[in-house]
């Protein structure tokens, strides 16, 4: 078989990105040219992966394309994998992106500035959603993983002075980051227990995983991540936090893309983790739980934006249960799981679409709120119909009314429920939370037409619509149709696929990976064939209907609640910084005696538990002369006279003296030993020293003379602390003599390569005489790279944190000044 | 901080020409003899400081017309740049090379790691020169 190019599909990946960058370099009022050339990255994807699919086909999902090389030892390449599953997601990331560029034109209207920080944003973000979902290599999933995050944190955070806005992004991003470290541990585990590193591979031995603890193990961890990412309970609070973004955003990354990449993900997982006897219960439970949660919420919210993210959460809870039932078989040993892929694509078919209309709303009529949209079809807002017929349009969509494609979904999802709990009864539990779930949609639909209708069991009545809320749209724009024909398009898709299925079916069939004929035997049906043959899941679809119309109706569960796990965030972010406020004021007392005596305490612990395991240490090494050098000697005792004279003096200035004198004499013993670089570099520290010394000094406190502690115990630890660390130098310095003569030490080899390479070295030496600093910029250039870097980064530091008054620019005059003060200091002087 | 003394202002006149001489002897001769970037950046700060004692800080911003973060900035550009430039000749990172110049006399051998130690030296002047006129900055508004 011809190998599988990966070419194409990097193309694909990279193209939205580059496009996004690349609408930096335009000038910046040029925003049509900006939109079209935003628009070309997605466009771009399609493309590629147009051809890609023309030139290879779908793969089935254990062939995966030749890899890139780009860090093998840690098993991670560029391959990619474009079966059915990637087809899919990326298709619908693509053309989706495309459909967001051109709202958000329209959205932020002709607020360049916007814009133009938009579209790389974007453009980032849809790269690495694309790579999510077509990666091949489990660390390159992980890395584009971590990419959506951080691409998702910079579009909900994206109003910079909304400190609220701001607050949301980091919610959203620690909660998923955390989650991607979740799932970067799972995968390593996973990796490393089965030693395949690729989906491909992973899909291709499914067979033998077996059901290790490491398997287990790694399994849990990377459901969490998928969980959190796809706003899972107890995760899912993010994503109704998250609606703070501007709402293209919102049509993208929470009801389209990012938040399905946990269902992606699961999507990945089931044909490797599948039989593991604990995927079905987590995942379900997870699902169904969540499912019903965001069901219910959603239906007690009044933001527009709010009740569809909410919607969002139950249906993400939908795929995640879909995906844990299709652990179980139904009664023809096939998994209970069917048609998967297009029920993910109704729901963003009729789930951005909501998004971006509740975005035109805000736009057009200045209100999202449900009370302020009472009656609207009858208020006279230029356009404003036009939106309620598509806003109609899409919630039928979500109460799964019949003649959509949403409609079969749920047929589907309600078949598989009904054939799983053939064999496990305790699902029939899990059957009636999904026609709950069913039934508030349908609730949330009807409150919505009754709301825009103005009719009496809608929310809000005619006091609570704002007064002059028709001026307070923008002005039309020539951009305005795309407020709302993004929209529509995607949700007549809905209706294409509902009344027509054939368009559909053929479509969907190549791709599809579970096709097993539970519900309908070929693919979507026309849609008066459910009603040809009733069975369970029809009656649980009627259930739903009309219990949903009643409750729409009823007054019950009006008002708007608050989710109770809202405050998890905020409380366990409280709690983080609380405490470690605390542990860190308890360790950092602010004072330098306290730090010096933990630091020395823990010196003196580590060397006498050495001392203890090899008593060796306590002897005196051989060959150590006493009276080697009588100048070494003497300089020796300088320094021990500095050290002890230090403390007894009380003036400060003396103090530094006195410090310098033992530092010069160190200088000396390195010449005395034949040091001179140490000399020399001793010496200018010296120097530094004195001066920084003499410029902070002014900055002290009044020296206290009354020293409150007793000077005993610190007596005692000083000495302590200077003859074990004098007799750890002692050692040290006879370390090379203690070992065995023949074994070569690495002085030794840098002694013999300074200047001429050998064998060892590939005959390459350092070419200096100088073995001090052939190592500093030879040997070890790359440690010495590491540390000016790092000495520049602490300056940086400095720079930054105490920004300067910056004299230096104003100092015309500053000569004669400079003079002046001279003469004065003259005068002044003695 | 400034030391208002004549004597102090004659002698680093006189001194600091010497000083910085020897720093750069230091920082040629470094690979073969005592010295090296290092050291020679440590002898031209330690030199710049007296001066700027001597001068006080805004003649000594007239002698270095430009912030030390523009030093800091072309030291660290100057090490990357030889540590990186062997890898887009197909070498490992940091791999020297060495070109001996005939210039009359014994030949003048220069080895790619004093660029590099030109780079260190541009970096410690550039932070140690940074931090001590910052703080001067903080004693003597």
């Amino acid at each position: 078989m011809e190998p599988v190019s990966p070419t194409l599909v990097l193309a694909a990946v990279g193209a939205p990105v580059v496009a996004g960058l690349a609408t930096l370099l335009l000038p910046w009022g040029r925003t049509s040219l900006r939109v079209l050339l935003a628009t070309c990255g997605p466009l771009a994807s399609l493309l590629f992966l147009g051809a890609h699919l023309r030139r290879y086909g779908v793969a089935s999902n254990e062939e995966g394309t030749t890899a890139i090389g780009w860090v093998p030892s840690l098993h991670l390449d560029l391959g990619f994998l474009v079966d059915g599953l990637a087809t899919f997601f990326a298709l619908l990331v693509a053309s989706v992106g495309v459909l967001i560029v051109l709202h958000a034109r329209a959205y932020f209207g002709d607020d360049g500035t916007s814009l133009a920080r938009f579209f790389p944003a974007l453009g980032f973000f849809t790269s690495s959603m694309l790579g999510v979902v077509l990666a091949d290599h489990l660390l390159l999933t992980v890395l584009f993983w971590e990419a959506t995050s951080i691409g998702s944190f910079f579009l909900i955070g994206w109003d910079r002075d909304d400190e609220t806005a701001v607050k949301r992004a980091t919610q959203a991003f620690v909660t998923t980051g955390l989650g991607g470290l979740s799932l970067l541990g799972g995968v390593l585990l996973l990796g490393d227990a089965t030693g395949s590193w690729r989906w491909s591979e992973l899909v291709a031995g499914a067979a033998d995983i077996g059901s290790g603890g490491t398997i287990v193990a790694a399994f849990v961890l990377i459901f969490i991540g998928a969980a959190s990412k796809s706003a899972q309970w107890p995760f899912h609070y993010w994503l109704p936090g998250a609606m703070l973004a501007p709402t293209p955003v919102s049509a993208f990354l929470h009801s389209a893309t990012m938040v399905k990449a946990g269902v992606f993900l699961l999507g990945r997982l089931l044909p490797v983790f599948g039989l593991l006897s604990i995927w079905l219960p987590v995942v379900v439970v997870f699902g169904a739980v969540t499912m019903l949660l965001g069901a219910v919420l959603a239906l007690q919210q009044h933001d527009l934006k709010r009740i569809f993210a909410y919607t969002t959460v139950s249906q993400l809870g939908l795929f995640v249960c879909m995906y844990g039932l299709g652990g179980a078989t139904d009664g023809h040993g096939g998994a209970a799981i069917d048609w998967d892929l297009s029920q993910i694509a109704s729901h963003a078919l009729y789930k951005a679409p909501l998004f971006l209309i509740a975005g035109a709303l805000a736009h057009r009529v200045g209100a999202r709120r449900l009370p302020e949209l009472f009656g609207l079809w009858r208020r006279r807002v230029p356009g404003a119909r036009l939106l309620v017929v598509v806003l109609l349009a899409a919630a039928y969509a979500l109460a799964g009314g019949p003649g959509t494609v949403s409609f079969v979904a749920k047929e589907m999802f309600f078949g598989a429920v009904h054939h799983a709990a053939g064999s496990r009864p305790l699902l029939v539990i899990v059957g009636a939370m999904a026609v709950l779930t069913a039934m508030c949609n349908v609730a949330i639909a009807v409150r919505l037409a009754a709301t825009v209708f103005g009719w009496r069991t809608g929310v809000g009545d005619e006091g609570t619509v704002p007064a002059g809320g028709e001026g307070q749209g923008r002005a039309r724009d020539r951009w305005g149709a795309l407020l709302w024909l993004p929209a529509a398009g995607l949700v007549a898709f809905q209706y294409v696929g509902g009344l027509v299925p054939p368009l559909w079916n053929s479509a969907f069939r190549r791709i599809e990976v579970h096709v097993n004929d539970v519900a309908f035997a070929d693919g979507l049906p026309w849609p008066w064939e459910p009603f040809l043959h009733p069975g369970v899941p029809l009656a649980m679809s009627v259930a739903a209907i009309v219990l949903g119309i009643a409750l729409g109706c009823s007054s019950r569960w009006r008002g708007e609640v608050t989710d109770v796990h809202d405050r998890i965030y905020p409380g366990s972010y409280r709690l983080v910084l609380g405490q470690g406020h605390r542990a860190f004021h308890t360790v950092q007392t602010g004072r330098l005696r306290n730090y010096l005596v933990l630091m020395f305490a823990m010196l003196l612990l580590s060397i006498s538990w050495a001392a203890w395991i090899d008593p060796s240490m306590l002897r005196l090494p051989d060959g150590v002369v006493p009276f080697e050098s009588v100048t070494g000697l003497l300089l020796g005792a300088v320094v021990c006279a500095a050290a002890i004279a230090l403390p007894l003096v009380m003036e400060r200035v003396v103090r530094v003296m006195v410090l310098g004198a033992s530092g010069f004499a160190v200088v000396g013993l390195y010449l005395v030993y034949q040091a001179p670089d140490l000399a020399l570099t001793q010496l200018m520290f010296e120097i530094i020293s004195v001066i920084l010394f003499l410029l902070v000094l002014r900055l002290l406190p009044r020296p206290d003379r009354r020293p409150r502690i007793s000077p005993a115990p610190r007596l005692v630890m000083a000495a302590l602390v200077g003859i074990t660390i004098g007799w750890m130098t002692l050692l040290a310095g006879h370390a090379a003599e203690q070992r065995n003569e023949d074994a070569a030490t690495l002085g030794a080899f840098f002694e013999e390569h300074s200047l001429e390479g050998s064998e060892l070295t590939n005959g390459r030496g350092g070419e200096g005489r100088n073995i001090v600093n052939v190592i500093l910029v030879d040997f070890r250039g790359f440690d010495t790279l590491g540390e000016i870097t790092v000495l520049a980064t602490a300056a940086l530091g400095v720079w930054s944190m105490l920004p300067g008054r910056r004299r230096h620019e104003d100092d015309e005059d500053g000569g004669s000044e400079t003079s002046e003060q001279a003469t004065s200091a003259v005068e002044a002087g003695p | 901080m400034r030391i208002d003394s004549l004597i102090l202002r004659t002698a680093v006149r006189l001194v600091l020409p010497l000083t910085l001489l020897f720093a750069i002897y230091a920082a040629l001769k470094g690979h073969n003899g005592p010295g090296g970037g290092f050291i020679a950046g440590l002898i031209t700060a330690v030199g710049l400081c007296t001066y700027r004692m001597a001068f006080g800080q805004r003649a000594f911003f007239r002698l270095l017309p430009t912030h030390p973060r523009w030093l800091v900035f072309a030291g660290l550009s100057v090490a990357v740049g030889v540590a990186v430039v062997p890898l887009l000749l197909g070498e490992p990172l940091l791999r020297s090379g060495s070109i001996t110049l005939h210039l009359g006399g014994e030949g003048l051998h220069l080895v790619s790691a004093m660029a590099f130690d030109l780079g260190v030296l541009l970096v410690v002047v550039g932070v140690a020169i940074g931090m001590i006129t910052r703080l001067g900055e903080e004693l003597d508004p």
